[in-house]
């Protein structure tokens, strides 16, 4: 059984989707650079930032507006000050599966 | 080629006019650009203080920004409920949101109970609602007060007290404008022939293809004057087409060059520096051909043809593809020309295909030697298209080249050499026993009239406080 976590056609182009990994909720999201994968919870506040919007590379929190990079999580704005986990993305034949950095299923 | 004793600022360059060329386009103008208007508003020099004292840019955060309309953002930045911008302004900042389908709304981005700022960003965002970062009170996106945390505490509290404080906000040509004043008048009232004029252009079916925002090392001012003219494009471009660029001053608040592409007047420059443009004069096949970097796609120039309308022609074929839309009856100078309006105190709109362009200057924070310049490009878009999410903007610091930014292509250089010269600019005020700048009564006129109006905006504005 494949642990695929998402169909790439199910993401679409600046769309976002939460999946569960390793335990935690991971949400996806795809630009035009690829597909990223981070924590699903602010580092802030703990909201979940699948509430919040996409924009470009910036994932936005709906509670405080804290803007996050989901190419690397670095927090770009306050309140935010602690980046979010991310986690690595591959794909293949059309599934995307995700791995912890520095652990062997990367 | 000195001004008549009788009538300053009536002598104009010599050889063909704009109105001459664009009546002779293949394809004519709408009416608009067939105007010509501009008045004699006197010959002293502006101050350099104007643009280097701390007192008068305390003036204009008191008296200017706080009282005028701004466009703060598109209205394709708040496609759906909860969509914000945060638009800054020397020391204010104003949210504006999203709150219904139907409705905008701008607040000051200040929160009612202890006045932290509420959005620590600046530009596009996402809210669910407001909610602030010190102690937790919240609102809705309409400004009312949602939670606030240990209500019992605040008895003295309520919607009409502490909701977020309102800003005026109004569209026009896609375009959001805020004013922070309550008691300003509304927008259409500063807009002088705007509306008229761009009926025949109508930016609202444009999309952000690109934004761009730059520190410069100059005071905002400074900063919208070096794009105001076309006198300045022989040196700093080397380019022949600035000499008879049309100014016209339409009002307190609006004025407008239009600067021909594709084609120029030897005879305007007839007292430049050496002989270049007019010894030998440019033939229609090397105008042609200065115009490739457009994309126009063609070579030669044949006979009863000019650079112009074989340049339009290629664009309206190239531009009309590219962008799903039919340009056919669209006038050789709106494809080619530079035409540039320029609404008080610091915005700029280009009705062009090939010039497209849309500018704000402001304060950058509280320094009054330093500004941001947003330079937008506004495509058409097909009929019946929705706007796309608009791109994200590139940050440029105050050292880096426009050339960094690919998507700006030919423009990059462009736009080094008009912002090159700010930092000399800034010194050079600073450095002059001469205590203004002099300006030419006709090239330079649209300066003049900033300046003008916004010393009697300042003033009426001042006056009303004390009356009060």
């Amino acid at each position: 059984m494949s642990d695929a976590v998402l169909l790439e056609a199910d993401l679409p182009m600046g769309g976002i989707k939460v999946v569960e990994f390793a335990g935690k909720e991971v949400l996806l999201g795809r630009i035009s650079s690829g597909i990223y994968a981070v924590d699903n919870l602010c580092s802030h506040a703990e909201e979940r930032l699948a509430n919040g919007k996409l924009k470009g590379h910036r994932l936005i929190c709906p509670l405080h507006g804290a803007a996050f990079d989901i190419r690397d999580g670095s927090a770009l704005t306050r309140p935010a000050t602690k980046p979010l986990s991310t986690y690595t993305v591959r794909i293949e034949n059309g599934e995307i599966f995700l791995g912890e950095p520095g652990k062997e299923n990367s | 080629m000195t001004d008549q004793q009788d009538q300053p600022g009536a002598t104009r360059s010599p050889g063909a006019t704009i109105a001459d060329t664009l009546r002779s386009d293949a394809v004519p103008p709408p009416q608009p650009l067939l105007e010509a208007r501009n008045e004699y508003m006197g010959d002293s020099d502006i101050p350099f203080a104007r643009y280097t004292d701390q007192a008068f840019f305390d003036r204009e955060m008191n008296s200017l920004w706080p009282r005028c309309w701004q466009w703060a953002c598109r209205e394709e930045h708040l496609q759906d409920v909860g969509d914000t911008y945060v638009y800054d302004v020397g020391r204010y900042s104003v949210i504006v949101v999203r709150s219904s389908p139907d409705e905008i709304k701008a607040f000051l981005n200040t929160c009612t109970h202890r006045g932290t700022r509420l959005l620590g960003y600046q530009g596009g965002g996402y809210s669910g609602g407001f909610r602030c970062p010190f102690h937790g009170w919240s609102w809705q996106l309409d400004g009312c007060i949602d939670n606030i945390p240990g209500r019992w505490d605040f008895p003295h509290v309520s919607d009409e007290t502490h909701g977020l404080q309102p800003v005026q906000c109004e569209l026009w040509g896609g375009f959001v404008f805020i004013n922070m004043d309550p008691e300003a008048a509304p927008l259409h009232d500063f807009l002088d022939v705007l509306p008229d004029h761009f009926q025949h252009f109508p930016l609202d079916q444009r999309r952000i293809r690109l934004h761009v925002q730059k520190t410069l090392p100059a005071n905002w001012k400074a900063a919208q004057e070096a794009f105001i003219e076309a006198y300045h494009n022989f040196e700093t471009h080397n380019s022949p087409n600035g000499g008879n660029a049309q100014y016209d001053i339409f009002g307190d608040f609006v004025t407008r060059f239009i600067h021909n592409l594709g084609n120029y007047s030897p005879e305007s420059l007839v007292d430049y520096p050496g002989e270049k443009f007019r010894e030998p004069v440019m033939t229609e096949d090397e105008l042609l051909r200065s115009m490739t970097f457009f994309g126009h796609g063609k070579s030669e120039v044949g006979p009863g043809e000019t650079a112009r309308s074989v340049a339009a022609a290629g664009l309206r074929e190239q531009l009309g593809t590219k962008f799903g839309i039919d340009l056919s009856e669209v006038s050789d100078s709106i494809m080619l020309d530079s035409i540039e309006y320029h609404l008080f105190p610091n915005m700029f709109f280009f009705p062009g295909i090939n010039v497209p362009m849309v500018y704000r200057f402001r304060p950058n924070g509280m320094d009054v030697d330093s500004s941001l310049f947003d330079f937008v490009i506004l495509e058409p878009l097909s009929e019946g298209a929705t706007h796309p999410e608009p791109p994200e903007p590139h940050i440029l610091d105050v050292e880096q080249s426009y050339t960094e930014v690919e998507e700006l292509g030919w423009l990059g250089p462009v736009y080094d050499e008009d912002t090159g010269n700010l930092a000399l600019q800034t010194q050079g005020f600073k450095t002059s026993r001469k205590q203004g700048l002099t300006l030419g009564n006709y090239q330079e006129s649209r300066i003049r009239r900033v300046h003008l109006t916004l010393d009697k905006f300042m003033d009426e504005r001042e006056q009303g406080a004390s009356n009060e």
